[in-house]
């Protein structure tokens, strides 16, 4: 079982390396900033970015939009749905 | 200022490897899009598609090529629509080489259909194949010109699912400057794994058959197309029979999102209201559109909007792409073909698998084969990614 | 058509005023690439992270000229290639993950008009906006919409361009089909090199053009191409573009050629010497940026620096002239079967 501390800071760096945001480090992502609508400045294709890196890394398939919009909200709901989904971490 | 006059047409679709099977499978309201034959990917078994139903072997024989020869499946479509357009058009070997003759066409596939071979030549896994002068967008169109021994202005256009709409937009622009006195413009493209990933992996690609201007519509099927329009100025066709003339065009473009329209439909507003001007047509004289009508959650409510925004009220509309798939490149130029069959038979084709109409719209599309009402002018709407948004206005030749 | 403003980025420092004085790049290797400038200032970093090399030196170039005039009425681009990279980085996807869970990014941005179209969004420019993608002829017949828009709307401005990238893929599928050099050959020693084949550049070239004298750097008083002439038919239509202009070859001060070393294919460049222009100054361009398929909009840009008095670095001059040139005819092939030609005055 991974700490929630660190599941964290990996989901920081994997959307940091998925999304190219080579100005950011993990630390400049706050686990309550939003990801969309907030300074991130992310938009619609960076969600469907994430929607694979779920998929990839942590072997969860996000089928629709409006399931999408209730997890990716910020750093926290994601871990969150990763803790409680995933059973092998 | 000369006209452009619409003397031959060339197409090849799932409905069909001419314009009378094409015209037929509209005429019966009869889709195309089913199961796939040839198309290999992992999409094959669990996604419906608007594949042409010829392989590339009977292609090459029925073009008389050589088997070995290096085409993609987009060249050879774009090959055998080429020549029906141009031997319905009575063209000769001396109109096609004259400077006055231009060949405008457009791809956003090209070669990419190859993936396979493309991935090995491109990472250099063997001695290269018989396809390296095939993979650019512009392939079809220097192999097409070579062949025929078009010696004028030929271009390729690529502005992604508006594509071959520029083609015939900047083939009428030319005409009418008396730059040329005739052009062979479209488009085409074949189905690639590279463009269904792509759309599958926007979440756009619907699995069953598309459903525009449904309420519950699940984004696009794809197809794949190439079509042709032979575009001559008057003053050098006259005695020919003409078909239609293409009377005018918008180009614009959205200035929102790489891959979505603005809420606001300010690239379709823009195309639309350019081809009403261009053309001289009043909004109310539009007897029909044939929409660009993606079946994305997107498009077809966006389309709507600027359709009632530029016109003021929504004129009868169906979107045939709910027979051939949406053949990105060639989508344009083949719904130009498809507008003209309108005018030429005075007919709408019915908008398919539309169950559940739109809820934010009470204009509903025509779903019905109708024989009713005059058609004199077609509006014709093709929008791509990175905003591009062109419309066709399309009238009978007089 | 009058040039009114340009800006380009290409293996030589042509981004600053560094090549415009005398400071010149020299090349060991078979790939000339870009000189790109820090893009910080001109591009917010949320954009410039999914931008691919052809988009940043898109960008780079347009967004400048567009932000100086922004009444700019439309759009057109040539680019054979576009967002390669990312075409081939999806692909790779494609085949790597056997057709799963795949990134959108390089699918959006493979597209070639993303160019075009993230300028328009840049600067909120709803006008015109095409993209031609006719591999060696691209430029030219972006250079042929351009002009006719400006007949349809003597009054409008366009931003005109032509770019290509360098990519390992297409480098690749080239080098299959015989287009460069099998052993590397140093820049100086390019032209004359006495081999098949090439070296592979990359660059982007644009122009603010319209129909308006004052204040022009140049006049393009005609373009035209077309593919697989025979070498009768391509002097025909040379001497047809200068009859049009009401000019003869003998009126013409320079000439600025497609010379790329490659042996099979340079011949081409020599013929148009000898019978059109035996007594005019040559400018060669290729060995300053290598070959690509829209490198006539570099040969245009340079050609217009040649008719503002730039000093033409000695690797570039063939043939010298002790005059500034004022009228320039630009002549250039790619592999002996696309032909393009344009002319140009002050």
């Amino acid at each position: 079982m991974i700490e929630p501390a660190a599941l964290k800071l990996k989901l920081k760096e994997q959307i940091i390396q998925y999304l190219n945001l080579k100005d950011l480090k993990p630390e400049d992502i706050k686990d309550d900033d939003l990801l969309f609508g907030g300074d991130l400045e992310l938009d619609s294709i960076d969600s469907l970015e994430i929607v694979v890196l779920l998929e990839r890394e942590y072997g969860l398939k996000i089928n629709n939009a409006n399931e999408g919009r209730k997890i990716l909200i910020d750093v926290n709901r994601m871990a969150e749905y990763i803790i409680a989904n995933k059973t092998d971490l | 200022m000369p006209r452009a006059i619409v003397t031959g047409m060339g197409v090849v679709s799932a409905l069909g490897r001419d314009c009378r099977e094409n015209l037929e499978s509209l005429q019966n309201g009869e889709s195309g899009i089913r199961k796939p034959l040839f198309l290999q990917s992992r999409f094959s078994s669990t996604h419906l598609f608007g594949e042409v139903k010829t392989s590339d072997a009977e292609f090459k024989e029925r073009l008389g090529l050589s088997s070995d020869i290096g085409f993609s499946r987009t060249d050879l479509m774009a090959l055998h629509a080429f020549e029906e357009a141009v031997t319905q058009a009575g063209l000769s070997q001396a109109d096609l080489s004259s400077p006055d003759t231009a060949f405008i066409s457009a791809s956003t596939v090209g070669g990419m259909c190859l993936t396979d071979q493309l991935y090995a030549d491109s990472n250099l896994l063997g001695e290269g194949s018989s396809f390296v002068k095939a993979y650019s967008f512009g392939a079809h169109t220097l192999s097409i010109a070579l062949l025929k021994n078009i010696k004028g202005y030929s271009t390729t256009i690529n502005t992604a699912c508006s594509s071959s709409a520029n083609s015939i937009m900047l083939g009428a622009r030319l005409i009418k400057a008396g730059k040329i006195k005739r052009a062979i413009v479209g488009g085409t493209d074949a189905l690639a794994k590279f463009t269904i990933n792509g759309f599958n992996s926007l979440q756009i690609l619907s699995a069953d058959s598309c459903k525009p201007f449904d309420e519950f519509r699940t984004g696009l099927s794809l197809g794949e197309a190439a079509a042709y329009l032979v575009l001559e100025s008057d003053a050098c066709c006259r005695g020919k029979k003409g078909l239609a003339e293409v009377l005018g065009y918008g180009n614009a473009n959205d200035a929102h999102h790489p891959s979505a329209l603005s809420d606001e439909a300010v690239g379709v507003v823009a195309a639309i209201s350019g081809a009403l001007h261009t053309s001289g047509v009043l909004p109310e004289q539009i007897s029909y559109i044939n929409a660009h009508g993606t079946a994305t959650p997107n498009n077809d409510i966006t389309e709507l909007k600027g359709i009632q925004k530029s016109l003021g009220f929504i004129p009868p509309y169906s979107s045939t792409k709910s027979y051939t798939g949406h053949t990105l490149g060639a989508a344009g130029s083949l719904e130009a073909v498809f507008s003209i069959f309108s005018l030429l038979q005075n007919e709408i084709y019915p908008n398919l698998n539309c169950e559940t109409p739109m809820k934010a719209f009470s204009e509903r599309p025509e779903r019905k084969l109708r024989r009713d009402i005059p058609i004199r002018f077609v509006l014709s709407n093709s929008f791509g990614f990175a905003g591009n948004c062109t419309s066709l206005i399309l009238g009978k030749a007089s | 058509m009058y040039i009114k403003d340009l800006s380009c980025i290409s293996p030589q420092q042509t981004y600053s005023q560094a090549f415009l004085q005398g400071r010149i790049e020299h090349f060991k290797t078979n790939h000339y690439l870009a000189a790109e400038p820090s893009y910080e200032e001109l591009i917010p970093s949320s954009k410039l992270r999914r931008m691919g090399k052809v988009m940043r030196m898109g960008i780079g170039t347009g967004l400048p000229l567009l932000n100086k005039y922004p009444e700019t009425k439309g759009i057109i681009l040539a680019t054979s290639e576009g967002g390669v990279e990312d075409s081939m980085n999806f692909l790779n996807q494609v085949v790597k993950y056997q057709e799963g869970a795949l990134t959108p990014t390089n699918f959006v941005q493979s597209t070639p008009n993303a160019i075009a179209g993230l300028l328009a969004l840049m600067t909120k420019n709803t006008g015109y906006n095409v993209t031609h993608v006719n591999k060696g002829l691209a430029f030219e017949s972006a250079l042929t919409d351009a002009s006719l828009f400006l007949e349809e709307e003597p009054g409008a401005r366009l931003l005109l361009g032509g770019l290509d990238q360098f990519s390992v893929y297409n480098y690749n599928i080239e080098l299959l089909a015989g287009a460069y050099k099998k052993h590397f050959v140093d820049s100086s020693q390019l032209l004359g090199s006495g081999s098949p084949g090439t070296v592979c550049g990359e660059g982007s070239a644009m122009f603010i053009v319209d129909s308006q004298k004052k204040g022009a750097l140049a006049q393009i008083k005609g373009v035209g191409q077309g593919s697989g002439l025979s070498l009768a038919e391509l002097m025909e239509r040379l001497r047809a573009l200068l009859t049009s202009s009401n000019l003869v070859p003998e009126d013409i001060d320079a000439v600025v050629l497609g010379y790329n070393g490659d042996s099979e294919t340079d011949t081409w460049y020599d013929k148009v010497r000898q019978e059109l222009f035996p007594h005019q100054a040559v400018y060669s361009f290729k060995n300053l940026v290598g070959e690509y398929s829209t490198v006539s909009a570099f040969a245009l840009w340079f050609a217009t620096q040649l008719l503002s008095g730039f000093m033409p670095p000695k690797e570039a001059v063939l043939k010298a002239s002790g005059e500034k040139p004022k009228r320039i005819l630009i002549y250039n092939h790619h592999r002996a079967v696309q032909h393009g030609y344009m002319l140009l005055t002050v």
